[in-house]
């Protein structure tokens, strides 16, 4: 009991800790590979601290969804955060939910978003909000399809399970199904923490906004919430990726070794995705919107197919 | 040494009409070549009726009745087509035809590059009935697709083109369904011979252990080659290259296309057919064929009631003749594969000399369209307008020609293997067919005079079209021994289920 | 012995690289630019290569090897290349949407797939005795699915060069059938076959360019002159 509490409590500060600072470095590393300095790793705190520290300045038209939107935000990613298995095979909040839960969580946090972008009354906010519904809708699916093959295989939809009945067993992720459910899974991490070629965080121009055109209007501790729960929302996808497809080093006792052990290997895996995250974006050109729909289609067929190998590979 | 020889000549003609230099040369070696053909073609169908099969190296090479049989008609196309051929492009540049061309290429290399692509072409064709080994024949059919596409473009018009990009296409996708067909029956061979023998395609091999393969394999086998040989035939509903490549290819190219071709993918067909009849009993083949073979009619039927052109009239025609042949290996019996084979000998006699005539119109009257070319033709070309007339009565199953008695068997073997509502479709069709022929031919070739000059045709082409159009007439009443003989062995092979 | 000695490392590897054509056969129906939907070509067939490799070196059949090596040289090196300069000479970058929007034909792609899959059940004999072909089942349902997207795509795109590179993948899929089935055919057969596709896409690639010249576009929806 204590130990589950303890442990909540030591994952949550982690997500909250963490995040900012692998935002900070996709950013540098970004900036490195495009031969610049870059704003280095943690400028995103200081971008925190001083936002909580602003005043606010909101709408009039604005109603209680401008406030509920942040916190929405923030709270679900935040939760998210306590079902996914970090560090330690056994997720804190694993009882409470599984697969579906965290899609569903997810989904809440977008939804508010989305009711806030429009509740500004601006129009770039409902565009905004138009354009992420859009694409959350077709990436949905295939997230969902990509999660249920892990879940397949490991016969259950509880997270911890998956990772648990993964670390026996070797060579497993050379499977086609895996295989196939990660390019589905990483298409739909580009699509939903919209990185290029889905969106352009780093935009100035109102029209090829996606996510900031929903958050123009807001500032202070609000925007200060939600650019948190983007960056705990980034971390929380990463981390589902690398941890049901390679859970490798996640720590099955309390021991203080295989807890260092299980901090090392995940911080060094959120780095190696990061850097692939990054080469992608580097590589690529940002889509037009009317191309989004393929890329998302490619992803859907992708977690078909890795469904159906589930069954026949 | 037959067989090698029977491959070789036209390579060897091929290779020396790419370095003749002047046009009568390459004229020369075309019809050299072509009359050699023929004579070892006739050297193998005796040969194969005193011995049953001839092979060669090492059995790579095989040839027994049936292959002799297809190897005879193919030759007997060729030499027909060379000796068409002189005459029909002496017209050509005689007419012009080749200065309003805007590559600026010499009519010399244009024929260069008939007279070295046509004997490659008849090669390929030969090998398709010599080979033993079922994926050579496929590359060998294959091959023909590809040396006939440039035979296709021969005159360079955006029609052409249109034509041979379809050809390539369609026969691709078709000749892809083969393999994969080929590929499945090898798969369904290998489960009882295993996959180390080097003969593991070879169908004289493979004809011997035919009824332990796998079944389901072998089903799935053979509609993929029908698919795939259906193809190149012209079976609906694969047929739609055909009117296209007939109208726009040379005279000389779409008779060999038509009445050569047709036999070789036919022949492909019946390899296959045989070994599927061996292993899962001859109805499910037979039901297939039905189908296509009606199908095949059925399509024709309308396309010829209403039709612009003459050469895609002919096209249809093909079309049709392909089905009536499916058809009568479906039906099966003792008749069935005899009326088939019969078929197949008197078509392919039958059917350049009606592309002969339809080429000399055309080039008389420069377009190939009904409307244009008005009527009472036999005004102005007498001979031609006769022959036309005569081979239309021919081609449609008309008695005393020979196709009518081919015709005939075939029907008698529906009756016989009790598939009457087949037989009833078949003579429907036969007589819508005839009728729409009848109308348009004779509304070409009678009538009054219209006043067109008088033709000036070659007197290569007027000879080929007597000579031709004398056999035609002959054998409507007498059919030599050998030939009978050759045609009921080789379909004795067809019918031979244990 | 060493891991790679494993045959059981040799079947997950054949399976992942099976996996990965199929992926490569669906980015090319969802591919726009021809010099990309080349190399996609280009890659899938290499890993068909290095299939035919890894197949030659677990079940010791050195004829696979020859297959391979032809494959290498024709489908990855030389077809390719001649395709380029093919676009570089007609100038032509560009699909243009195809009779099916991209996203529905991604999906149709998926369901041929698993159509693909059914139809390779049916070849699956666990307890067929004599055939030494065991990986028929995984990548003859890939080849099946090759085969059926390539049709799809044949009729589906509109500019002759990627029917051209729909038939090449067609045959790609007919290639991995026969190595997963019978280990490939005789020799001489496989010869022969490579010997028709090269001399097909030289053929075709000549019609491509002419087409282009007479035509200006290679819109094959524009060669609509012959009817009836």
């Amino acid at each position: 009991m204590i130990t589950t509490l303890l442990a909540a409590v030591f994952q949550l500060l982690l997500v909250l800790c963490i995040s900012p600072l692998i935002s900070g470095i996709i950013k540098t590393l970004k900036a490195r590979l495009q031969m610049r300095r870059g704003p280095g790793v943690l400028q995103s705190y200081r971008n925190l601290f001083k936002l909580l520290r602003k005043q606010m300045v909101m709408p009039d038209t604005a109603s209680w969804l401008f406030d509920a939107a942040p916190v929405m935000v923030f709270a679900t990613a935040a939760v998210v955060g306590l079902l996914i298995p970090m560090i330690t095979a056994q997720a804190p909040l694993s009882l409470f939910g599984g697969v579906l839960a965290v899609v569903y969580l997810l989904g809440l946090g977008r939804f508010f978003l989305a009711l806030g972008g429009l509740d500004t009354g601006s129009s770039f906010g409902g565009l905004g909000s138009s354009r992420e519904m859009t694409i959350s809708s077709l990436a949905e699916p295939a997230m969902m399809l990509a999660i249920f093959t892990v879940a397949l295989s490991a016969n259950s939809t509880n997270l911890s399970e998956v990772a648990r009945s993964a670390i026996g067993q070797s060579w497993r992720f050379l499977a086609p199904s895996q295989m196939l459910a990660f390019a589905a899974l990483f298409i739909v991490l580009i699509a939903e923490t919209g990185r290029i070629p889905v969106d352009n965080p780093a935009t100035h121009l109102e029209l090829t906004m996606i996510h900031e055109a929903m958050i123009l209007e807001y500032s202070g501790p609000y925007l200060a919430l939600i650019e948190w729960g983007a960056s705990i929302k980034q971390l929380i996808l990463m981390t589902l990726l690398i941890n049901t497809f390679y859970p490798f080093g996640l720590s099955t006792n309390w021991s203080g070794a295989s807890l260092a052990i299980g901090c090392g290997t995940y911080l060094l895996k959120l780095l190696i995705l990061s850097t692939l995250i990054v080469l992608v974006e580097t590589a690529n050109a940002k889509m037009r919107l009317f191309r989004v729909p393929e890329l998302l289609a490619v992803a859907f067929v992708l977690g078909a197919l890795a469904l159906i190998s589930t069954f026949l590979f | 040494m037959v067989l090698a020889a029977l491959l070789v000549i036209p390579l060897l003609a091929a290779v020396a009409a790419f370095v003749a230099r002047r046009r009568v040369e390459m004229e020369w070696i075309n019809l050299v070549a072509a009359v050699l053909t023929l004579t070892f073609a006739v050297v193998l169908a005796g040969s194969t009726l005193q011995s049953g099969s001839v092979s060669a190296w090492g059995g790579l090479l095989y040839a027994d009745a049936l292959s002799a049989l297809v190897v005879l008609l193919v030759s007997i196309v060729y030499a027909a087509c060379a000796v068409y051929a002189v005459g029909y492009f002496r017209d050509d540049e005689t007419n012009g035809v080749f200065d309003e061309d805007s590559d600026g290429v010499p009519a010399v290399d244009r024929l260069r590059k008939y007279y070295s692509l046509t004997p490659l072409f008849v090669c390929l064709m030969l090998l398709v009935p010599l080979s033993n080994n079922l994926g050579i024949m496929w590359v060998a059919i294959e091959g023909t697709t590809l040396a006939s596409v440039f035979l296709v473009t021969f005159y360079g018009r955006p029609n052409s083109l249109e034509a041979a990009w379809k050809y390539a296409m369609i026969g691709g996708v078709g000749l892809s369904m083969g393999l994969f067909g080929t590929v499945l029956t090898y798969y369904s061979a290998s489960l009882v011979m295993g996959t180390e023998t080097l003969v593991g395609l070879n169908w004289s091999v493979l004809v011997t252990k035919a009824a332990q393969f796998d079944k389901t394999t072998m089903r799935l086998a053979f509609i993929f080659i029908l698919m795939g040989y259906g193809t190149k035939a012209g079976i609906a509903p694969m047929h739609t290259w055909k009117p296209d490549v007939y109208s726009e290819a040379p005279v000389p190219v779409a008779a060999m296309l038509a009445a050569a071709l047709l036999n070789c993918a036919l022949y492909g067909l019946l390899r296959f057919f045989i070994l599927t009849s061996r292993c899962l009993g001859p109805e499910f083949a037979s039901q297939l064929l039905i189908i296509f073979g009606l199908l095949s009619m059925a399509v024709a039927v309308p396309f010829i009631l209403v039709q612009k052109s003459f050469r895609r009239l002919l096209a249809y025609s093909s079309i049709d003749h392909g089905g009536i042949m499916v058809l009568g290996l479906a039906f099966g019996g003792p008749l069935g594969a005899l009326g088939m084979l019969l078929h197949m000998t008197f078509h392919s006699i039958t059917k350049p000399l009606l592309f002969f005539c339809a080429g000399n119109v055309q080039q008389h009257l420069k377009t190939d369209q009904f409307r244009q070319a008005k009527g009472g033709l036999i005004h102005a070309m007498p001979i031609t307008g006769a022959v036309f007339l005569l081979t239309t009565l021919a081609v449609t199953g008309s008695p005393p020609f020979s196709l009518f008695q081919s015709e005939f068997t075939i029907l008698r073997a529906a009756f016989d293997g009790h598939h009457i509502l087949p037989a009833v479709l078949f003579v429907g069709f036969l007589v819508m067919i005839f009728a729409g022929f009848l109308i348009h031919i004779a509304r070409l070739v009678l009538g009054e005079d219209p006043g067109t000059p008088h033709a000036q045709i070659s007197d290569w082409k007027k000879y080929s079209l007597i000579g031709l159009g004398a056999v035609v007439v002959i054998l409507g009443f007498w059919l030599p021994a050998p030939l009978f003989a050759l045609v009921q062995s080789a379909a004795r092979i067809v019918r031979e289920v244990h | 012995m060493y891991f790679y000695q494993d045959p059981q490392f040799g079947e997950r590897m054949i399976t992942l690289m099976a996996a990965f054509v199929l992926v490569l056969q669906i980015a090319m129906v969802a591919q726009r630019w021809l010099v990309t939907n080349i190399r996609v070509f280009a890659a899938q067939s290499f890993l068909l290569a290095s299939i035919a490799g890894t197949i030659a070196y677990y079940n010791h059949a050195p004829h696979i090897y020859i297959a391979a090596a032809m494959t290498f040289a024709v489908k990855v090196v030389f077809l390719p290349i001649l395709m380029e300069r093919l676009v570089a000479k007609i100038e032509i970058r560009q699909e243009i949407e195809p009779l099916i929007n991209v996203p529905l034909s991604v999906l149709i792609s998926g369901g041929l797939t698993m159509v693909g899959y059914v139809v390779a059940e049916s070849f699956y004999h666990p307890e067929a005795g004599t055939t030494p072909a065991t990986l028929g089942h995984n990548t003859l349902a890939v080849a099946i699915s090759l085969f059926l997207i390539g049709f799809f795509m044949m009729i589906n795109r509109r500019k002759a060069l990627t029917q051209v590179l729909a038939l090449l993948s067609l045959e790609n899929g007919l290639f991995l059938a026969a190595i997963s089935l019978t280990y490939g055919m005789p020799l001489i057969v496989e010869v022969g076959v490579f010997f028709d596709v090269l001399v097909a896409t030289m053929v075709m690639g000549i019609l491509v360019y002419r087409i282009s010249e007479t035509f200006d576009s290679m819109d094959v929806s524009k060669l609509r002159r012959l009817r009836g």
